[in-house]
């Protein structure tokens, strides 16, 4: 590793011990803020490349859709808000990365009434340009529908019910990928994106009643929460966060934006470690000073 | 009669899915009409007129607040110019021009991939700032209790970053799979097993309780 | 890059730092950027409403395939717009009914076929010490974690004696699992500032770049 770059990471950690110092003197919590912007905006500057342990959930996933035979068909949800972008949209490109590569048919479709369908549109076409993959022949954005347990529950007998049309107008009867595309059966693997309650919905009116695989990539506040899925066999495989989305970036060999970000992540968690230990020793010598003052 | 008629109604709306649960969909058809799928959209597009309710409610709001010049009332009206330059260039056909309309390349999907959206980003970004200075202020070992919050907080934030993952590997190889195994997929899993149970058994009572007209909250007075 | 694509970014990087102005010190900047977000979000609701739901899941199909019915749904929808007036608010009782009726009937069985039956089956797991330690004390920490939250959670009776020692435990194992909550919650937090960042560094500044 470069020398400069070592001495420039070693003058960033001091800088933010200096300002957590300062945090702790005045009370002020903008030097927090000022600590958390450095150790941000200097890795996104200069990257360090670090090796990436890859989780098992992420490699279960990657491995479902992996042995899915090629042209098979892929219900792709874009259920998040743009204001997790960040962590879903590397999930959904590592997606459609992987199903393009696979010639897979896939069926987009979003829950979430506040940009779902404009993002889903944006990243889908975006990657389809990239493999030449014709929409109408080999995806197909379907859109938003409200009240989503309807729709999931709908979606199970008659998508065109559902879905008179695509995200565009056009009926579904003269989509050619959607002829032979009717409810869930038709469809090998659901891959679901979210950063919201609807996968436990997936999970309980979809997988549990349609007996269809659905794997998932969600934020990380949400992921904790999944592993009772994914122990139980109802989830195959899921993404957490910015490190699983880095994770799959790595395995479909598209390293992106959650890849980078990881120089950055880890900066800060160290940051907020150390600010969180430093507060406890002051907290408890504060509490053994008081103690010993009571004492006295 | 006010409050008899909403009760049948949720009943056999209700009591439909129930049906279809059990019976195959194709069995329940009159025609074109195929019962489970048809009220399904049904309730599809009576919750997106839900959604109005909320907008309507906004406009009705700051255009009170801009009527009688309240406090900020500048703020209110850039709301109201901002909800209307969404709306109505939307509702236009965009056979008229390629601006209207909601497609790509329309002032809609504009205002949405260049404003609404990047500044929806940033308001949860700032929440960055917000957790590290809580953690700084008030993440105490108050207590037994606080201190197992706050051991695995601070293992798990270290596993689940690379530079993490390499301090722990170099106290011993296996510590970040412990935490995987133990922590993650153990107590944690658990734990989240029994809040899913509850929390699931409590919704399929509710659901009783609404269906048979003995919860009644959601009619309001 | 085209004077086009220029200004959007300068435009999307005047708002974001606008927001972010408010780390420092609440401004006009910052009160502004907010208003015209909340303004525009609540009108890309009418958009997306009028097209998904009232153009293509009503009027299309009642033109197009003879679906005539749709004009029971719509009147519903229609009917939930009496909640703003005070005489006629009990009539939006009807369309709300339905809805949660439909809804209710759908989780009646969804969760507990869906949940509770699928997560109890796998806590049934083998106890028997000759599967391996390892294998073996997961199982356990695993059958205990989910009976001592739900004992914690049960609060008919008072947390006294076996009860209030099972309660006990299931704290301990609550804590930790909030632990990890907060955790992941940190790197959730951290990840979307690390995209504004990346917005800000790698475009904005790379169009400052561009022009020299």
């Amino acid at each position: 590793m470069n020398l400069w770059l070592i001495l420039a990471y070693v003058l960033l950690i001091a800088a933010g011990i200096f300002l957590l110092y300062k945090a702790f003197k005045s009370g002020d919590r903008r030097f927090i803020y000022l600590a958390v912007a450095f150790y941000v905006i200097f890795p996104v500057l200069i990257t360090l490349h670090l090796p990436i342990e890859i989780s098992p959930e992420v490699r279960q996933l990657y491995k479902a859709v992996e042995s899915l035979p090629d042209s098979a068909t892929v219900l792709l949800t874009f259920d998040y808000y743009p204001s997790t972008l960040a962590e879903t949209e590397p999930m959904s490109r590592g997606a459609l990365h992987h199903l393009f590569r696979k010639h897979c048919r896939i069926v987009t479709m979003t829950t979430v009434p506040l940009g779902g369908p404009s993002i889903a549109e944006r990243v889908t076409r975006n990657l389809a340009e990239e493999y030449g993959k014709v929409y109408g022949i080999d995806f197909v954005n379907l859109g938003y529908k409200a009240n989503y347990v309807a729709v999931l529950k709908g979606m199970g007998s008659s998508i065109e019910t559902i879905y008179p049309t695509d995200n565009s107008g056009t009926p579904l009867s003269d989509i050619p990928i959607m002829k032979d595309i009717k409810s869930y059966s038709d469809m090998d693997f659901i891959y679901v994106v979210s950063d919201n309650g609807i996968v436990d919905y997936w999970m309980s009116i979809v997988n549990a009643q349609y007996d269809i695989r659905v794997g998932t990539g969600v934020t990380a506040v949400m992921a904790p929460r999944f592993y009772a899925y994914l122990q139980a066999g109802q989830m195959t495989g899921m993404l957490g966060g910015m490190k699983g989305a880095a994770d799959y970036e790595m395995l479909v060999n598209q390293p992106g934006t959650a890849t980078k970000g990881m120089t950055a992540q880890s900066l800060v968690h160290l940051f907020i470690i150390l600010s969180v230990i430093a507060g406890n020793v002051v907290f408890i010598i504060e509490k053994k000073r008081k103690r010993q003052g009571a004492k006295v | 009669m006010k409050t008899t008629v909403p009760i049948i109604i949720a009943f056999l709306s209700g009591f439909v899915m129930i049906l279809a649960f059990f019976v195959s969909p194709e069995s329940v058809t009159f025609g074109n009409f195929e019962l489970e799928p048809e009220v399904l959209s049904w309730v599809t597009i009576v919750g997106g007129f839900t959604l109005l309710l909320g907008v309507v409610s906004i406009v009705r709001v700051n255009y009170n607040a801009v009527k009688r010049r309240n406090d900020g009332w500048v703020y209110k009206l850039a709301t109201l110019i901002s909800v209307f330059a969404m709306a109505i260039p939307a509702v236009i056909p965009n056979g008229l021009s390629p601006l209207f309309g909601t497609g790509p390349g329309s002032i809609y999907d504009w205002l949405f991939n260049y404003l609404d959206a990047p500044m929806m980003s940033t308001m949860f970004a700032m929440l960055a700032f917000y957790i590290a200075s809580a953690a700084f202020r008030a993440f105490r070992t108050r207590n037994t209790e606080a201190t197992l919050l706050l051991v695995t907080a601070v293992l798990v934030m270290l596993w689940r970053i690379p530079m993490g993952e390499i301090m722990l590997k170099s106290i011993h190889e296996s510590i970040p799979g412990l935490i995987n195994t133990y922590i993650m997929n153990g107590a944690n899993m658990a734990v989240q097993r029994g809040i899913i149970i509850g929390a699931a058994l409590g919704a399929a009572a509710m659901s009783l309780r609404i269906m048979l007209g003995i919860e009644r909250t959601y009619m309001g007075k | 890059m085209n004077l086009v694509d220029f200004l959007q970014i300068w435009i999307i990087a005047f708002f974001t730092l606008s927001l972010f102005s408010f780390l420092y010190k609440d401004n006009p900047f910052y009160k502004i950027a907010e208003h015209i977000f909340a303004g525009l979000s609540a009108g890309y609701y009418v958009g997306l409403i009028w097209h998904s739901v009232i153009i293509q899941q009503m009027i299309d199909p009642m033109l197009n395939n003879d679906k005539w019915w749709l004009v029971f749904p719509g009147l519903l929808g229609v009917l939930m717009f009496s909640r703003f007036s005070k005489r006629f608010s009990w009539i939006s009782r009807m369309s709300l009914a339905f809805v949660m009726g439909n809804t209710a009937g759908i989780f009646l069985l969804s969760e507990l076929h869906g949940k509770v039956l699928p997560q109890i089956q796998s806590t049934m797991m083998s106890l028997n010490p000759g599967q391996g330690f390892a294998d073996f004390l997961l199982a356990l920490v695993i059958v205990v974690g989910v009976l001592s939250t739900l004992i914690y959670f049960y609060f008919s009776k008072e947390h006294k004696g076996a009860l209030g020692k099972a309660a006990k435990v299931g704290i301990w194992m609550i804590m930790i699992s909030f632990g990890a909550h907060f955790g992941y919650t940190v790197m959730a937090r951290i990840s979307l500032l690390i995209g504004r960042v990346q917005f800000l560094i790698d475009d904005w500044c790379g169009s400052i770049i561009q022009l020299f």
